[in-house]
C-alpha cells in the first residue's frame, strides 16, 4: 500500500526544522531583535542617501496604529479575514461532496 | 518587501504606479470575465486569495536575525495567473497601507509591482515551464510558490537600488546590499511557504479536481495521477 501522507509528513518536518533553526539562531545570535526586514531596508536607505531616517516624511499623510497592541490586532484581523475565506470554502467543498 | 511611505522619491513612485496600473486594470477585466463565465471559480478565488491575506500577515523569524513575511501568491498565480493575483495583492497592500502603516499610498505602486506582479510573473513562468512536463503537480506548486516569494524580495531590492545607487559601486553594489537584507532573510521562508502551499494544493486537488481541469490549470491526466498518489 502506498503511503498517503508524504506531503503532510514533509510539511510537519519542515515546520519543526524551521522552529529548531529559529531556536538555534535566537540563542546563538545574542541581541538579535528579529526586527522586520522592511525596517532594516529603511535603515539602509537612510545610510545610502545620507539622510537620517526621521527626515523621511510621508508623501501622502498616513495613519499609524497607536502602539504595538493595536498593530498586532490589525495584523491578526488581516490573517483572520484570510482564514475565514479558506476555512469557509474548504467547508463548503467538503459539504458539497457529502451531498447525496 | 514593503517600501515604507516616504522612503521612495516621488518620481520612482510614479514610475512604479505606471507599471502597476495596466496589470491591475487587466486583472480586474480578467476577473470579471472569468467570474461571468463560471461562478464556480469564486470559491477557488476565495481560497487562493485567502492565503495571500493569511501568509502576508505572518512575520516569521529568519536565520539572519531579522523577520520577514511570506507572500502567499503561489496558489493564486497557478490558478488565475499574475494579472488577477495583482488585483488581490493590491487589496491586501491597500489594507496594510491604510491600517498598518506598512507601505503607503505613494509607494503602493512599487509594492504591488514587487509582490503582485514581478514575483507572480516569475512564478507563472515557472508554472508554464513545468505544466506540460512530467514533473509532479506538487513539485510544480512548490517551485512556483517559492520563486514567486523570493522574486518579490529581489524586486524590492531592485526598486530600492534603482532609487538609491551607492556612491561607490552605484546600482550594483546597492542592489547587493539590499539583497543581503531582503532576499537572504527570505530564502528559508520561501522554502517553507513552498512546502506548505504544496500541501494546501493537495487538498484542493482532492476536493475540487473538476475546477482545476475546467480552468485548464493542469491536465486531467496529471490531476488523476496526483489524486492516485494521494489515495
Amino acid at each position: 500500500m502506498k503511503f498517503r501522507y508524504t506531503l503532510e509528513l514533509l510539511t510537519v518536518t519542515a515546520l519543526i526544522a524551521f522552529c529548531l533553526v529559529f531556536l538555534y539562531t535566537s540563542s546563538a545570535m545574542k541581541g538579535a531583535g528579529f526586527a522586520g526586514s522592511d525596517n532594516e531596508g529603511s535603515g539602509l536607505i537612510a545610510e545610502l542617501s545620507g539622510t537620517p531616517q526621521e527626515n523621511f516624511t510621508p508623501l501622502i499623510p498616513q495613519w499609524h496604529p497607536p502602539g504595538g497592541e493595536i498593530e498586532s490586532c490589525l495584523f491578526a484581523l488581516q490573517a483572520a479575514i484570510g482564514g475565514l475565506f479558506v476555512g469557509g470554502v474548504f467547508g463548503f467543498w467538503i459539504g458539497a461532496q457529502k451531498k447525496p | 518587501m514593503h517600501i515604507m511611505e516616504g522612503f521612495l522619491p516621488w518620481q520612482w513612485c510614479l514610475v512604479w504606479w505606471i507599471v502597476a496600473l495596466p496589470f491591475i486594470l487587466f486583472g480586474i477585466y480578467q476577473l470579471k470575465k472569468i467570474l461571468a463565465a463560471d461562478r464556480e471559480t469564486l470559491p477557488l478565488l476565495g481560497v487562493t486569495g485567502g492565503f495571500i491575506f493569511i501568509l502576508s500577515a505572518l512575520k516569521l523569524p529568519s536565520v539572519t536575525g531579522s523577520s520577514s513575511h511570506p507572500t502567499g501568491t503561489g496558489l493564486s498565480t497557478i490558478s488565475f495567473g499574475p494579472w488577477i493575483t495583482s488585483v488581490v495583492c493590491a487589496i491586501v497592500l491597500l489594507f496594510q497601507s491604510l491600517f498598518l502603516a506598512h507601505g503607503g499610498l505613494s509607494v503602493l505602486g512599487a509594492n504591488i509591482v514587487s509582490m503582485g506582479i514581478a514575483g507572480p510573473v516569475v512564478g507563472y513562468g515557472m508554472y508554464r515551464l513545468l505544466r506540460d512536463t512530467s514533473v509532479n503537480i506538487y513539485i510544480t506548486v512548490f517551485f512556483v510558490t517559492a520563486l514567486a516569494d523570493i522574486f518579490t524580495y529581489v524586486t524590492t531590492s531592485l526598486e530600492l537600488a534603482l532609487a538609491y545607487p551607492a556612491e561607490t559601486g552605484g546600482f550594483v553594489s546597492s542592489f547587493i546590499l539590499f539583497m543581503g537584507i531582503f532576499a537572504v532573510t527570505q530564502l528559508p521562508l520561501a522554502i517553507i511557504e513552498g512546502i506548505v502551499l504544496a500541501l494546501v494544493f493537495k487538498y484542493i486537488v482532492a476536493l475540487k479536481p473538476d475546477i482545476l481541469v475546467r480552468l485548464k490549470i493542469f491536465s486531467e491526466e496529471k490531476i488523476d495521477n496526483a489524486r492516485n498518489d494521494a489515495s
